[in-house]
């Protein structure tokens, strides 16, 4: 359970983060999503206790992140930007000495590194200098390293940057099955990595929350309409008169010609209203040949350009 | 806090600096020692360590300089700042670990304590006194080392402040007088005459005291302004 009570962090006159206030539930897999220089990282900063806000207040489990900081931190594992590692050290030796700065018990010490690096899938490179790691498995060394120890909560600062498509996948997979055990926030501007991983995602824009929910809500809340894209041959331009034939048909929408002679037109709707069976029944009393009709998904890309535009105005 | 001593004493012997330091060490003071015994037919274990204070101040900065700037600039302190370790443990780790250097180099010169003991017979006492007077000088300049590499983000940067104030602080007194308790190398050369001096080990441990409070409010500091 975390609690963020109106945070705010500023740097001289610069406000980083204003006024932030939300909650995360234990077992949730929350994503920090923003613009860059939106406030996500410095956010993160102060869950984790690395920096100090300027006012309000964080508890971590229930302990104040101020006044408990020892009993807060240890709760967290966190994986900083850019991956930083100690290059002088082994996988294993890094591991290790993390394992020691979180005080982990010396007697299950060697059985916990040996759990995560198992769990990370570093068995092979575990002594290996961490400096000679390609960038994916000095990834998953700053994930283990974040692991060990057992925290409850993970806090990830864009843990796909600069992975291969392959990694990115791996990686994903990774947190997938680690949010079954722990609490997670990661953050990303990488939108579907997101809706695919997050069950909630908390958008934040010039230091402000604009939206916090979940990805399918914040989707749907965005597009007031649903839309279809229907590509059709049509040489007697009847398909103006399927929307006087459909009353549910808000707007039809020339907006393609193609080379071939279909044409492909965009009919909104109202929401929640699956007009597909209708249009298609139209069609053909019509004689208008349906070469391809889909009804097309807002996507939380829409959603997070039409909050962040919107507060931009 | 005993995690981060081990940590950072290996990394002192992962890369060159610790054997350049020791190693160097070494060499200057058998040179020193050749010179006294051969040249001036002296028995005195004492002489080497007025110049290797010398020595001290100019090399210092390659033990100290990259304690906590390069942990800035690589990004680590956030591991460290992260974990439930306190900054009070943290500076002192890298403290200790660089004064368990200058102790390793001390033990070493006792070679030359033996050498003399066999030829002649060099005071215990007053060798003693001089270890400590070194240590204690070399406490001092650590702790202002880490210091300095707590203040900026770039190593190179944190030496040539070390390095700075020293040489300020060495030649203080030919500016004025009343600055003469405030070189520290001076304060030295009480020791090898086999004199502990009370005035002379209070400001040693004073000063480098002073000087890891601060780096610990530096670090604290940087929390809420970072």
């Amino acid at each position: 359970m975390i609690e963020v009570k109106n945070v705010t962090k500023k740097y001289g006159k610069t406000v980083a983060v204003e006024d932030i206030s939300f909650s995360i539930n234990d077992g949730e897999i929350v994503g920090l999503l923003g613009p860059n220089g939106a406030g996500k990282s410095t956010t993160m900063n102060i869950l984790t206790g690395y920096i100090e806000q300027t006012s309000g207040e964080v508890t971590i489990e229930g302990y104040n992140t101020l006044k408990k900081p020892k009993k807060a931190k240890r709760q967290i594992g966190y994986m900083p930007e850019g991956v930083p590692l100690y290059t002088d050290l082994t996988v294993k030796e890094f591991v290790t000495y993390m394992a020691e700065l979180k005080q982990v018990d010396r007697k299950t010490r060697k059985e916990k590194v040996e759990k995560v690096i198992e769990q990370t899938g570093l068995k092979d490179v575990e002594n290996k200098l961490t400096k000679n790691l390609s960038r994916g498995y000095k990834q998953r060394v700053s994930m283990a390293g974040a692991l060990v120890g057992e925290p409850k909560i993970l806090i990830l600062d864009e843990p796909t940057v600069g992975l291969d498509p392959k990694q990115i996948t791996e990686i994903r997979n990774l947190i997938k099955t680690l949010g079954k055990t722990h609490t997670i926030i990661l953050s990303s501007h990488i939108l579907s990595e997101v809706s695919q991983i997050c069950n909630k995602v908390i958008i934040i824009n010039k230091g402000k929350i604009v939206a916090i929910d979940t990805p399918e809500n914040l989707e749907n809340k965005v597009s007031k309409n649903d839309c279809i894209y229907i590509t059709v041959e049509d040489a007697e331009d009847k398909m103006s008169k399927i929307k006087d034939k459909i009353p549910e048909i808000k707007k039809v929408e020339l907006i393609e010609k193609n080379e071939d002679k279909t044409k492909q037109y965009l009919i909104e709707t109202d929401k929640n209203v699956d007009l597909r069976k209708k249009i298609f029944a139209e069609c053909a009393k019509e004689n208008i040949t349906i070469f391809e009709m889909k009804k097309a998904d807002t996507t939380l890309e829409d959603a997070f350009m039409k909050l962040i535009e919107g507060g931009n105005k | 806090m005993w995690a981060i001593i081990k940590k950072e004493f290996k990394s002192y012997f992962f890369s060159p600096v610790g054997y350049i330091f020791i190693g160097l060490f070494l060499l200057m003071f058998s040179i020193f020692f050749y010179v006294d015994v051969f040249y001036y037919q002296s028995t005195n274990f004492e002489y080497i360590f007025y110049l290797g204070t010398t020595i001290l101040t100019f090399i210092t900065p390659i033990l100290t300089m990259r304690t906590i700037a390069e942990e800035k600039k690589s990004g680590t302190d956030q591991l460290l700042l992260t974990s439930p370790m306190s900054i009070t443990k943290i500076v002192l780790g890298k403290f200790i670990s660089a004064v368990l250097i200058v102790v390793i180099t001390e033990l070493c010169t006792f070679m030359y304590f033996g050498i003399l003991a066999y030829f002649g017979s060099p005071q215990l006492t007053t060798a003693l006194a001089t270890l400590l007077g070194f240590l204690l000088l070399a406490m001092s300049y650590i702790s202002f080392g880490v210091l300095a590499s707590s203040l900026v983000e770039n190593q190179i940067i944190a030496g040539i402040i070390t390095i700075g104030f020293f040489i300020l602080l060495w030649f203080l007194p030919n500016f004025s007088d009343i600055f003469t308790n405030f070189s520290l190398i001076n304060l030295f050369t009480n020791f090898p005459e086999g004199q502990i001096n009370i005035a002379d080990t209070v400001t040693y441990i004073t000063f480098t005291i002073a000087c890891i409070l601060l780096t610990i409010i530096v670090m604290q500091r940087r929390k809420s302004v970072r």
